[in-house]
């Protein structure tokens, strides 16, 4: 036996590296696992529940949370809350915008609409809508109330109250005209608390801030105005042809004006133009500064993560 | 390893000089192939192999497959939802088809290899280990995973054509999952489920 296998062939005898290797890929899937959890538990963004009053449009999983048009989360869930007086909108933010979740943030819900003098949401009648953010400046928090409508854009510039007898024409975003050109807009209005006037918040732009002084008259410029007189026959005015269908309000200041008027100055509104405010021309200068520092800091500023 | 083996590629009949170490193989002289009593390493190789892939399958099937995204918005598909929307759809050969070979099969057979493996030391389980074999040979014809995932590539190149398709986890565990099991049964010998612990010691 043992001389017939010296005249074998010798087999060879290798080290074989493989053994650990395939021990490696239970090992490497778990981290795998490890990862996704790490990724969707850890460092996932907060989620939070904005309780808007109606969710129409909203589509669980598909519709998105936007941020100066960029996706910063994705809406998870829908359902009733309060015994069915409000939607609770769950979404998750990406992490990135972890800072939006804070007090005073304001969400709401775009759609594509329909309405006169302005058409908006126009990219919603494709992409679906979705839920859009106003960051506030709070402190940290998970739930918020939705707003029905989009809130102003913090555009710097002073807030003024008009007070009328009659709402006429007017609407949220209806122009605020200085000799015809839009110096600001009107916010919102409601009845005051005794029913006497409409109140109408209106914010005019920084820039032409200082055009309103204390003794600055401000009429409706909305709809037509059809005067039928004996003599003159039919006189139409319209201040502008936005105002004509959309409703507005437009101002002048005297030639010797006042101090310019201040964050939350009152005015009345006039029913309609005195012949004499045509012929103020007063020269004021506006507070002309350069386009990038008037931008600067308009919206609240997300700390980078 | 016997003193005087032949290789099971090339035939040759070959010595082996001395005792072969641990964690080393036998290479035939002539062809260079691997000579085996009995496939080395299987039973471990087969348990690593089918580990792994049991891991993977829970991430396959809880994430999206696929992303399309359309005119902005975004739909996220798992092989669950596409089978509940199939049988939705009232399609329910297909779905159930789907779900077989997809979801049951691959489970059912990932486990009985993690079963075989693990109790090949525990000579009781000799019967239930053939049982078990005798299944996952009946159901691997039925194992279409590859085939699945050929059907999700093709949707999502045909897809890509009106929406934007971006892959999700979920392919790319479930590609794991398709070559890791397909190597566990590669790595498998048969042979191990007779064996008693003797035998396998001896042929190591
Ligand atoms: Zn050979």
């Amino acid at each position: 036996m043992s001389d017939q296998s010296h005249s074998l062939p010798r087999a060879k005898i290798q080290k074989d590296a493989l053994s650990l290797f395939f021990w490696a890929l239970p090992v490497a899937a778990a981290i795998m696992c490890g990862w996704f959890l790490l990724h969707d538990f850890v460092l996932a963004g907060p989620s939070i529940t904005i309780y808007f009053k109606d969710a129409q449009g909203l589509q669980v999983q598909n519709s998105m949370v936007k941020y100066r048009g960029v996706e910063i989360g994705t809406v998870e869930s829908l359902e009733l809350a309060h015994h069915g007086q409000d939607v609770a909108v769950r979404a998750s933010l990406h992490r990135s915008a972890a800072d939006v979740a804070r007090q005073g943030s304001i969400f709401w819900i775009v759609r594509p609409e329909l309405k006169v003098g302005a058409i908006s949401g126009l990219q919603t009648i494709v992409s679906g809508s979705y839920v859009a953010v106003q960051p506030g400046a709070g402190g940290p928090t998970n739930v918020f109330n939705g707003s029905t409508e989009e809130p102003p854009p913090p555009i710097p510039g002073i807030s003024i109250t008009l007070l009328s007898d009659d709402l006429g024409a007017i609407e949220p975003q209806s122009d605020i005209l200085y000799r015809g050109l839009k110096v600001g807009s009107v916010l919102n209005y409601r009845l005051d608390d005794n029913a006497r006037y409409i109140v109408v918040n209106a914010r005019i732009m920084q820039e032409y801030a200082p055009l309103v002084r204390v003794d600055s008259e401000f009429w409706n410029a909305g709809g037509i105005n059809a005067h039928l007189g004996l003599f003159s026959g039919l006189n139409i005015t319209a201040e502008s042809a936005q105002t004509l269908v959309a409703g507005g309000l437009a101002f002048a200041t005297p030639e010797k004006y006042g101090a310019p008027a201040t964050n939350g100055a009152v005015f009345f509104i006039n029913n309609k133009e005195d012949k004499t405010w045509d012929d103020w021309n007063p020269i004021i200068p506006l507070n002309t500064q350069p386009e990038s520092k008037k931008t600067k800091n308009e919206w609240p500023q997300l700390n980078a993560q | 390893m016997d003193k005087v083996v032949a290789c099971g590629t090339c035939g040759l009949v070959q010595e082996v000089d001395g005792e072969v170490p641990l964690g080393a193989v036998v290479k035939c002289a002539r062809c260079n192939f691997q000579i085996f009593h009995r496939r080395v390493d299987s039973g471990s190789r087969t348990l690593a192999f089918s580990l792994a892939a049991g891991i993977l399958y829970f991430p396959s099937n809880l994430y999206p497959i696929v992303t399309a995204e359309y005119q902005g918005q975004s739909v996220q598909t798992t092989i669950f939802q596409g089978i509940s929307s199939l049988w939705h759809d009232g399609q329910y050969f297909i779905g159930g088809l789907v779900f077989c070979t997809s979801l049951f099969t691959p489970a059912l057979k990932i486990l009985g290899l993690i079963f075989i493996t693990l109790t090949l030391n525990w000579p009781r389980f000799k019967k239930t280990r053939a049982w078990i074999y005798k299944i996952i040979r009946i159901i691997d014809p039925w194992n279409m995973l590859e085939v699945f995932l050929l059907a999700i590539c093709v949707s999502m190149v045909e897809m890509g054509e009106v929406a934007t398709v971006h892959p999700g986890r979920g392919v790319f565990s479930f590609a794991a999952v398709v070559v890791l099991t397909l190597c566990g049964t590669l790595t498998f010998d048969s042979r191990l489920l007779w064996d008693s612990a003797a035998e396998r010691k001896k042929y190591e």
